[in-house]
């Protein structure tokens, strides 16, 4: 470690001087220089830490705003900073000039001299990193997501399971527009495209082939292309999977009749009639005089699929106007729950409205049956007529929902690892529990896709319906495998434009990775961190938490079960170091030692100064900022609480809990991201696993004697800053009553 | 409702109504919006988001016996509220054409009645027939001794004496009102079979009463006032009625004098009467209110559609000939006043032309409403469905 030369900077602007005594705060370092400046962001405050640092300081403590704010300015090349939030978490949230005041402000500058002599400068990992992109699926993402890419000027690797790239769009003859006018069916287009993708030299098209394997990591990434049983092994650095979508399984559609007869068809098969350009009774051939559509066949259905696709109503529309121009003599009825055209699109709606032979009509189909001479009769129940109706029908279209090709990776993983359990002859409660998983999963495992060659599975993990594992909001394509990202109809159902705008999306997304691997960067969340996991592998006793907790998937095993570290998988989330009950695991700026150092620089005032102490980890990124607006609405919170910053409520390793409580620390709360199933976890689990690990901790409180209450999680989103001081003091407020903790002053 | 109705959707009849003016039903996308806002619409199955879907599908025997579409007063409140400009009072309006063309007898007059292409010969008939009685009059006079000379002077009795007049349109308006029985009667029966149908009779107050509360209520336009976007029309419609109203009685009083008093009293009452006479001034403030109630009428229906609503050859072909024929009596009158015998016979022949188209053509103009939504209302107020049962109804 190189040796540390520190230099102090207290601010006093931003009412912070007129607040705290920072002549008595100067106090406070001891060998190192420290200064207070009247405003340390304007040219001559960041003049003065120049000069500190070419007077020889290589790590400056910066006491003054939150660290989210002034970053460019406090920034310097080769020099830890450590920022102390004097501002947000003290002056502005706090009596000015009041004992606790200081005392509060004393502390957060102990901690941040600690974490500014122990942190360490992070470096860079540094491998050989390629940089090109493979996109699975030639449809109409995987399409656009090589067009964005190679237009970037990156190669792309574009690997298609049929024998020709476009996708669904290669049956349609029509399409309903991505641009306006939005009423007018327009052709696809799509041999401009392939062409486009054809032509372009940095794109390299695979047709009749799959991925077989994928090993390595992002910029890393070896793939296995099988084309007819030829096996190519190319290398990339990310992955667009644009794997798109298929029909709902029509013949569990009993009660519409889809098994009964020729004449009850799919919307994906109207498609292929209408592009005979000649509409016929499938059964007899005999010309069609009514068609009914049936729209949500089996979607928003909690026995189908209970969610809607956003296409079926377009897709209907345009088949029906096909339809009529076609054979004008046609009549369209069409039947749904809820017209549902987003956007412009109700220009679309509107257009089919004023067709005169199509009508439109709200309805549940109870059921589709054979009628008399050969047609249909559908059987309507809850029509605006006011009545149970029974219509005749020559064809009638279900219009069926979108369901993604994707694979349950974990699952999978879960279900073959509870398979090798059986067939490795285990006996008893294994056996029992292993049967049951393979029982519950059934239904879910599925062919692989990707065969990622991880630990933790062979494809992407997912979420529900089986849509993959990524916040639509907050980090669109992501999967939860870094450098891997998810587009078009597989990520969310969605029609051309959206599958257009998702691959361009996504190409981005692979490119940024591939980017700040080659500089050895974290990507989102943590974006730009160069710190990343180190393992003191003496002590790892191969218990594999860290393999099993990462949720991204990072670390691989070898034989013995040591953890093998894949540096650009990872998300710096800090999760395994929160995992490991052996230490084995630090950071060069974030470490066991580090925090438990910063734990044990707080004075603790004794039992009868009656001032309890309470420590704080909070999330860095919702939680954090949401104190820091809770500062800024001069919302004020109880002067006896100590926060923390972590990266994740996951990477609370449960020794410093127990370092807090024989510090002599009255209370540990913990605030971070939501859990759940519309988490905001930006590690995905990580507010979970602390719900789950602070479990152990409850029983560790109970070994020493303490009550449980002196722990409490809370989760917030970053708007709910107004409920963080009611959140503090009240717990305070419990400490107060529960009392002093009994290790104080040992 | 365990047993599911067949049914097929008619887009031919729709397309009919989408021709005929009703072309933004189509629009509609069942919100139902417009039954909120219309202050006239019942709470039981409410009025006019139902029509807009049966018109969707063509389903025309329903709508030509649903009484609702005559409950409407066309003020217009749906259309304005409407998100999707489906116009559905616009609809409704539609709807009423071509049930009276639907009732009446002999359907085919309602297409030439309506049509303006066919006014002149529309004209033509009454005229000759007018003329006719001209002709004849003398050689019936002289067969059965009647009169034909009634004074010195201009006297419009001596081109057509009381006689022939009275005669006149006497017949052919009996023949109307016949004619237009028979069409409420065909109404009547066919909301009767709809309701039967649907398994909803309730009858529960007697014909008599029902008709008297219609009565009231057609005196006092109350249903009329809850309209709040065209407040106008009901003004329009209370002058120009009353007006036909004050008319139409001093018509019959004449005939009582002419025929019941005079014959019996010793000093006959003087006829035609002198201009104080309350009974003439009675007649003049109602052509007067006539004539100002079509003005009003006219001159809302020339405002913006988003304002008032489509108005077609229906509703303009009506206005026009009332206000016409109001203008005419009253020059008719003015002319008599001064003695111009030549421009006085023309005027009063021509009078007695649109006269006739008014109230001859009755079932099958705009003002066969007069029967159909009185008969509406008579059926909705016995079978229960009640003509005023949203008395606190805001229009926003
Ligand atoms: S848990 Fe987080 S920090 Fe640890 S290896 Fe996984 S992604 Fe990286
Ligand atoms: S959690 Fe720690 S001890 Fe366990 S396998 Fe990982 S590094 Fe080794
Ligand atoms: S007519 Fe207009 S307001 Fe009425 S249901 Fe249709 S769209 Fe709604
Ligand atoms: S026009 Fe007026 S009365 Fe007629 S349905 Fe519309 S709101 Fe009701």
């Amino acid at each position: 470690m190189e040796q540390k030369t520190l230099s102090v900077h207290l601010c006093g602007g931003c009412e912070i001087s007129s607040s705290i005594d920072l002549e008595a705060l100067a106090q406070i370092p001891e060998g190192a220089e420290c200064s207070t400046h009247p405003c340390l962001c304007n040219d001559e405050g960041v003049g003065s830490l120049k000069s500190a640092i070419k007077s020889g300081a290589n790590a400056l403590v910066i006491a003054a705003c939150s660290p989210r704010y002034k970053t460019d300015e406090f920034t310097f090349d080769k020099c830890f900073v450590e920022r102390v939030n004097l501002r947000e978490l003290v002056a502005w949230s706090h009596e000015p000039n009041d004992e606790d005041t200081q005392m509060m402000a004393e502390d957060y500058l102990r901690m941040g001299l600690v974490r500014a002599r122990k942190a360490e400068l992070p470096e860079p990992f540094d491998i050989p990193i390629d940089k090109t992109i493979l996109v699975v699926g030639a449809g109409t993402t995987g399409i656009e997501a090589a067009t964005q890419a190679a237009r970037a000027g990156y190669e792309v690797i574009l690997v298609e399971k049929n024998s020709d790239a476009g996708g669904w769009r290669r049956k349609f003859s029509r399409v309903f527009p991505d641009k306006p006018p939005y009423g007018q069916l327009t052709e696809t287009n799509l041999s401009e495209q392939i062409a486009e993708i054809e032509q372009e030299e940095r794109i390299t098209l695979y047709t009749s082939s799959v991925v077989a394997g994928i090993s390595g990591q992002p910029g890393q990434f070896d793939v296995d292309i099988r084309t007819n049983g030829d096996v190519n092994r190319v290398r990339v650095g990310a992955i667009v999977q644009a794997t798109g979508w298929e029909p709902y399984d029509a013949n569990k559609l009993t009660h519409l009749g889809y098994t009964d007869s020729a004449d009850v068809v799919t919307n994906v098969e109207m498609e292929e009639m209408l592009a005979e350009n000649e509409l016929k009774r499938p059964s007899d051939g005999k010309p069609i005089k009514t068609v009914v559509f049936v729209q949500c066949a089996g979607s928003r259905d909690k026995e189908h699929l209970p969610y809607c696709s956003t296409v079926c109503c377009r897709v209907t529309m345009k088949q029906a106007l096909r339809a009529r121009e076609l054979h004008p003599d046609l009549q369209a009825v069409v039947l749904y729950k809820d017209i549902r055209t987003p956007g412009q699109y109700e220009d679309l709606y509107r257009k089919a409205q004023d067709d005169g032979g199509i009508l439109f009509t709200k309805g549940d189909v109870q059921s589709v049956k054979n009628g008399t001479d050969g047609s249909l009769s559908v059987d309507v129940r809850d029509t605006l007529l006011g009545e149970q109706i029974r219509l005749d029908a020559d064809l009638v279209v279900l219009a069926t929902g979108m369901v993604p090709v994707s694979a349950d990776g974990e699952a999978n993983r879960r279900y073959q690892d509870a398979q090798a359990v059986i067939e490795g002859g285990s006996t008893g409660a294994k056996l029992v529990a292993a049967q049951k998983t393979v029982a519950e999963l059934e239904p879910y495992v599925s062919e692989s896709i990707l065969n990622l060659d991880y630990r933790q599975g062979r494809d992407t993990p997912v979420l529900k319906h089986r849509f993959p594992d990524s916040h639509f909001i907050c980090f669109p394509f992501e999967s939860r495998r870094t450098g891997i990202y998810n587009a078009g109809a597989m990520r969310a159902p969605g029609d051309t434009a959206s599958s257009r705008s998702d691959g361009a999306g996504a190409a981005l997304k692979a490119i940024q990775t591939v980017e700040l691997a080659a500089q050895g960067k974290a990507v989102h969340p943590r974006w730009e961190d160069m710190s990343y996991p180190d393992f003191f592998f003496q002590r790892c006793t191969q218990c594999k938490r860290c393999t099993e907790e990462c949720p991204f998937g990072v670390l691989d095993e070898d034989e013995k079960g040591t953890p093998q570290l894949n540096p650009t998988r990872c998300r710096r989330c800090g999760i395994c170091l929160g995992a490991c009950p052996e230490r084995v695991i630090s950071f060069k700026d974030y470490s066991i030692d580090i925090v438990s150092s910063m734990i044990k620089s707080v004075e603790i005032p004794d039992e009868f100064d009656e001032k309890p102490r309470l420590l704080g980890f909070i999330c860095e990124n919702d939680a954090y900022p949401a104190l820091d607006t809770a500062g800024l609405k001069r919302l004020k919170h109880s002067p006896y609480i100590r926060f923390i910053p972590v990266r994740c409520l996951g990477s609370v390793n449960i020794v410093w809990i127990a370092d807090a409580f024989s510090r002599g620390f009255d209370g540990v709360l913990l605030v971070g991201c939501k859990s759940g199933d519309d988490y905001q976890c930006h590690f995905i689990k990580g507010s979970e696993l602390m719900g789950t690990r602070s479990d152990n901790v409850r029983e560790k409180l109970t070994q020493l004697a303490l009550e449980e209450e002196r722990v409490r999680i809370e989760e917030l989103s970053i708007t709910e800053y107004d409920r963080l001081p009611e959140i503090i003091n009240s717990f305070a407020e419990e400490i107060e009553e529960i009392g002093m903790n009994p290790f104080k002053g040992f | 409702m365990s047993e599911a109705t067949a049914i097929q959707p008619d887009l031919e009849f729709a397309q009919e109504i989408v021709d005929s003016g009703g072309e933004d039903v189509r629009k509609c996308f069942q919100c139902a919006t417009c039954s909120v806002v219309c202050a006239l619409s019942p709470e039981e199955r409410p009025f006019p988001r139902k029509e807009m879907i049966w018109t969707q599908w063509g389903l025309k025997d329903r709508l030509f016996s649903d009484p609702d579409i005559w409950l409407c007063h066309n003020c217009n409140d749906c259309s304005v509220h409407c998100p999707r400009g489906a116009h559905p009072g616009d609809v409704l309006a539609i709807l009423r054409k071509l049930a009276v063309a639907h009732y009446s007898v002999p359907g085919f007059l309602a297409g030439w009645v309506n049509r303006p292409a066919m006014l002149p010969l529309m004209a033509l008939i009454p005229g000759l027939l007018l003329a006719l009685a001209v002709i004849l009059r003398d050689p019936i006079a002289s067969t059965f001794g009647l009169a034909t000379h009634h004074g010195e002077g201009m006297q419009y009795a001596n081109l057509f004496p009381h006689w022939l007049l009275i005669g006149f349109f006497s017949f052919f308006l009996g023949l109307a009102v016949l004619l237009a029985g028979v069409g409420a009667i065909r109404f009547w029966r066919a909301m009767k079979n709809a309701d039967r149908t649907a398994d909803r009779i309730e009858s529960t107050n007697s014909l008599g009463s029902s008709f008297i509360t219609v009565v009231k209520d057609i005196l006092t336009h109350q249903r009329f006032s809850k309209c709040t976007s065209l407040a106008g029309r009901r003004l329009a419609h209370l002058t120009a009625f009353y007006g036909f109203l004050a008319l139409f009685l001093v018509s019959g009083w004449a005939v009582i004098v002419l025929y019941v008093i005079n014959p019996l009293a010793e000093t006959p009452l003087p006829y035609p009467f002198p201009f104080l006479d309350p009974a003439k001034l009675f007649a003049n403030v109602g052509a007067l209110a006539l004539v100002v109630g079509c003005v009003i009428a006219i001159r809302d229906r020339l405002k913006d559609r988003s304002e008032t609503g489509r108005s077609t050859d229906f509703d303009w072909m009506f206005l026009w000939l009332l206000f016409f024929v109001g203008i005419t009596g009253i020059l008719t009158e003015a002319l008599r006043f001064a003695q111009a015998q030549t421009p006085g016979y023309i005027i009063y022949f021509i009078h007695l032309i649109l006269a006739f188209m008014l109230l001859i053509y009755l079932p099958y103009s705009k003002f066969a409403h007069l029967v159909y939504r009185t008969v509406a209302l008579v059926y909705a107020e016995h079978s229960g469905r009640g003509i005023d049962n949203r008395s606190e109804q805001p229009a926003q």
